[in-house]
Order: C-alpha cells, then structure tokens, then sequence
C-alpha cells in the first residue's frame, strides 16, 4: 500500500511506448496495488503505469463501477461517438474536449493473467481509451478539437 | 484520467451560467450540448432539455418561490450558485419525477465540485428548506393582485402582462400564458416535392414517433416522442421542414402562382421561402436573404436537404436597396426582425431580455426596412408584411402605416378566402391577422397582405 508520485506535463516517460507484460511478479501486483490507491487517493478514474513512472502496459480505471485491472490490453472494436470534456491526473488543471468512440470492446488479462473482455459505454468507454493511450505515449491533448482550457474555480 | 467528466447535471448548470451571463439562448445552448453527445440515451437527453428549458421558462415564479427562503436576493447571489438553485428548485417544484434528496444533493454537488465548498451549505439550506415547505408556499392572491399573481404564476415580466391584460383582457392573456407553458408538438411541413403526406405519416409511425395533422395547413403535420429529429431519416432526406403552421399561413395567404418571382427579404432559418419554392413546383426562383453568412449557411443546409432547385440564398442587408429587383417581384415577403414575444413558449429566454425600449427600436427598423423592400414589388404584385410577435406598434401599426405610405402606393387585400373558417375574421377581410397562442393552436404571429397600387 503506497501512494506512488504521479509524472506530471513535461516528464518525458509520459511520451514512451510501454512494454508488454509477460508475468505477473509480486512486483507488479505491488505495483498494481499502489496504482489503484495511487488513482483513488488523487480522485480519478483510471491511471496507467507510465504515469507513476513505469513503461509497463498496465492499466487501471474505476468509473464508479468498481476496480478494474487491465493487463496488455487491446481495444477489439469501436462503435459511435462520444465529444466531452476530457482531463488528465498528469496534466492538473487543464481540461480540453475530445471525441471517443461511444461503445469499446476492449481484451486484456486480469491480475492472474487471465483473459477477460470487457464491453465499455459512456465515461467507461472513454476511459479506456484515455488510459490505453498512456500506453503509446499519447496524451489527450494530443487528440482535442478544441483548445486546452485552464480549468477555472470560480 | 481526472474525474471530471460532466454528467447531465453539470451541463444544465453550464447552460444556465451562460444563458445568465446573456451568452446565448437556453434552446441553442441544449441543441449545441445534446448535439456534442448523441450518443446519450433519451432519457437523458429529455432530462438536459427539460431542466435547462424550463428553469429558464419558469425563472419568475423559481425566484420568488426562493427568495421566500433565502436571505440573500437571487439576483445578488454569485452566478454558479443562483444556477444551482434555479435549477434545484425547477426539479423541486415543476418536475414529478424527480426525488426531493436527488434534486437538492446534485446541485450541492455541483457547487462544490466547481470549488465553492464554502457555500455548499447554503445551497443545501435552501433547497432543503424548498423542498420541506412546497406546499404551503404563499402567492399572490388572483383577486387582490391579478397582475402579479399573472407574472409570478406564469413568469411573465410584468411590463408584457400589464400590455396584454390593456389590449385583450384578463381572462385572453391567462389562457395565452398558459398556452406558453405548454408543451407543444413539433409542427413540420411535409415537402411535397419529395413524398406525400400519406407516405411520410405512415414512414414516421413505423418508427413510434406520435404523428397528428396539422390545426390549418393541408400539408402540416404535428410530431413528438421522438429522440433526435437530426437522426429521423426521413428529416434527413429533407422530407419535411420544421415549420411553426403561422408560419406556412404566409405563403397560403401570399397566393403563389407559377413562374412568379419572390423575394424572400429576412428569410433564415429559410421555412417560408423553401415553402415558396415547393409551392412554384419547380417553376419560377425564390430570392433568399438574409443579414449574415451564418444565416446563410443555415438556409444553404435546409435547402440542400430539401432539394429544391428555383430558389437563390444570398446574403444581403435588407436596408440596403439592390437596384437590380426594383418592381421585379409579383410577391415580396417581409418576415422582419421583431420582438418576438409571439414564439415565446419555444423560446423563453425572450421575455426577460425584451423592453419597451427595444421594441420602439424594432418598429424603427421595421419600417426603415419597409420603405426599401416595398419598392422590389411590381406595379400590381404582392407584400406580406408579418412578424412573430404580439405588439400593436410592430404589427397593426406598420401595416396601417404602409398604406398611408406616399412614395410607393399600396392597398390591402382581402385574405379570408386563403384562410381555414376559423382563422377567418373582421380583420382579415382587411387584410391582416394577428394569431395569439391559446386562442388558436401555434404561436403568437401577425400577417398582413398588401397590393402594389402604383
């Protein structure tokens, strides 16, 4: 149990691919642990590895349906579209709108390396995408149709 | 990701603030944020539209319901607060549906997610408070202050309640205020051009969409429940138009015959001049126009979903003369920029941003526009001279001030026989008709016809 840091803007381990997964270690469940308290205690709903500072292709997110571990996971098909507001843990205080499918079908393997499939819609959906992303070095902002905006407290 | 995904909440408060800080209209802001997410479902899409529409509808009568409660004026309360219990208390006091505990911990929410923690608790007093004592909540009395309980009730500024009450009575202007709060089904023209009525009647019934016929005009009909009109594939094919029936009463009483050329002078969204054409049957040209490119673009869209050919959209400022039409056209439509106090129970946010003053500058304008248009009509040809509004001065006004007119000669012509019996009427036999909401079944709107003497 530990919070981890996590990277934020310029850190360049944000731009890095991530390796696949091979087994899972005590390592990587510790890893996997601290990710999820890690994500809880700062208020999201998904973090990835890289963002704590590991190029593994691991994933987490819990839009408010309870934790889900994602392990080298692909998306298998896209349906629809979705336009929101889209923010980042790695980048506080900006928020900016971006499409995402509406539905994904998304394979992965869970914390036994078991294969699992799992059909998103909605904020779920968009998590997934959001998180896979970290994967290939992508970061949302890479991906808005309108300008980052800085995030106003009235 | 951050946890900052907006829910259906989140998007009525954004409305609301913008609609408050006099950033646009509430319809445009709900069709601008359900068209960014198509893909919610139609429950949710009706609860967005409802909750933002009708908090700004019902904005009087929420305002004095809350400020029996709080001790701070609506009108003093930062922004994002006084949007969150506008809307608390819409869900409170209009809606059934709603639970009293979902209604006011949402908005209390929504505030301090915006970062207003502090003032968190007084949302929550409020509208708790609200909810407690909803049904003993004291008003103004209908007999000792009929024209407050008129506006608090209806939430009609009092300056507009006080006209109407002047020019058609107490019991007319209640029935039309209500009339404004009611819902009412969409109204369409079926372009003819492409399918009969017949055929898309049955087309959108397959598809469980509530199908009625139209109250005066053979080819309108009335539709409701469905989601999206922009993802009916019949509106998509350009079928029909979305088309309030005074509206089509225009080209009814404008007696379109083939081959006639018409110019359409203030013509965006484009109803009434794509009804022109559909009438010329492909015959003819219809000269749209209107004052800017964004309109154009909106009328250039209609037409192309419509698919009619005889009609040319330009952008033009109707104060400026175009020489080239000078007695060029057999029929001038002159739908000009009014008041627009007739339409709204579509468009609520009117009521609050209208005045007296404005609308003296409207006939102002009204009649500088006339005095150019008027001259684009034949020796012989036709004006239509209508409004969407409810206001002597822009309506009975300017037409009696067309016919005194000096320089360019006009008559009235008699438009009964155009019209279904009921709408038939003394002053229609003089030329013009002032429909009102309530007393007949569309919106508030005036027309008037006029013949070119000289």
């Amino acid at each position: 149990m530990a919070i981890r840091n996590i990277r934020v803007e310029e850190d360049e381990i944000l731009r890095k691919k991530c390796k696949e997964v091979k087994e899972v270690t005590e390592r990587t469940r510790t890893l996997i642990d601290d990710m999820l308290d890690t994500m809880y205690e700062a208020e999201g709903v998904g973090l990835a590895a890289p963002q704590v500072g590991i190029l593994k292709r691991i994933v987490v997110i819990d839009v408010g349906e309870g934790p889900y571990v994602l392990i080298n996971p692909r998306i298998t098909k896209v349906e629809g579209e979705q336009v929101g507001d889209e923010g980042c843990l790695s980048l506080p205080g900006k928020v900016a709108v971006v499409p995402r499918p509406y539905k994904v079908t998304c394979v992965a393997y869970d914390e036994d390396m078991e294969e699992y499939e799992i059909e998103a819609e909605d904020l779920f959906a968009r998590a997934i995408c959001h998180e896979l992303d970290h994967l290939e070095g992508i970061l949302y902002i890479d991906k808005a149709t309108e300008p980052v905006r800085m995030v106003t407290e009235e | 990701m951050e946890k900052q995904f907006p829910n259906e909440r989140e998007w009525i408060l954004d409305i609301l603030i913008e609609v408050d800080k006099n950033q646009g209209f509430v319809n445009q802001l709900v069709k601008q944020t359900l068209d960014k997410n198509q893909f919610i479902d139609k429950q949710k899409r009706n609860f967005v539209k409802r909750v933002a529409q009708g908090t700004v509808e019902r904005q009087i009568y929420l305002d004095y319901v809350i400020e029996q409660f709080s001790k701070v004026k609506v009108k003093k309360m930062k922004p994002l607060i006084r949007a969150a219990i506008r809307m608390g208390a819409y869900q409170l006091l209009c809606m059934d549906g709603v639970p009293s505990s979902a209604a006011c911990n949402e908005s209390v929410t929504l505030v301090k997610k915006r970062g207003m923690k502090g003032l968190s608790g007084f949302v929550n007093g409020v509208l708790r408070n609200i909810a407690r004592n909803k049904d003993n909540i004291s008003f103004p009395e209908e007999q000792k202050e009929p024209l407050q309980f008129l506006s608090i009730q209806y939430s009609m500024p009092q300056w507009i309640v006080t006209k109407w009450v002047a020019l058609y009575g107490y019991e007319m202007t209640k029935t039309m205020l209500e009339a404004f709060l009611k819902e009412a089904p969409l109204s369409v023209r079926v372009n003819e051009t492409k399918i009969t009525k017949d055929e898309l009647v049955a087309a959108l019934k397959k598809q469980d969409i509530n199908v009625e016929n139209g109250a005066y005009c053979s080819n309108a009909i009335k539709i409701s429940g469905y989601n999206y009109l922009g993802k009916i594939k019949e509106w998509k094919e350009g079928y029909f138009q979305v088309q309030d029936e005074s509206s089509m009463l225009v080209c009814q009483i404008a007696d379109i015959k083939p081959d006639n050329i018409i110019i359409d002078v203030c013509a965006a969204p484009g109803g009434k001049a794509t009804h022109a054409a559909q009438l010329l049957n492909q015959t003819g040209m219809v000269y749209a126009r209107d004052l800017t490119e964004q309109k154009v673009e909106l009328m250039k869209e209609n037409l192309t979903r419509l698919g009619l050919t005889n009609m040319q959209i330009t952008c033009q400022d109707a104060l400026v003369l175009d020489e080239e039409m000078l007695e060029k056209a057999d029929v001038v439509i002159a739908d000009l920029p009014c008041s627009g106090l007739g339409v709204i129970g579509k468009k609520s946010d009117i009521k609050y941003n209208m005045t007296e003053e404005k609308q003296k500058e409207l006939v102002k304008l009204q009649r500088d526009i006339l005095s150019v248009v008027c001259k684009y009509v034949k020796k012989g040809g036709t004006l239509i001279y209508s409004t969407c509004t409810i206001n002597p001065e822009e309506n009975e006004e300017n037409f009696r001030w067309l016919l005194e007119n000096k320089d360019v000669k006009f008559e009235a012509v008699d438009i009964s026989s155009y019209l279904p019996k009921e709408l038939q009427e003394e002053t229609t036999k003089q030329g013009y008709l002032q429909l009102l909401p309530g007393k007949h079944s569309c919106d508030g709107f005036f027309m008037s016809r006029l013949r070119r003497k000289n």
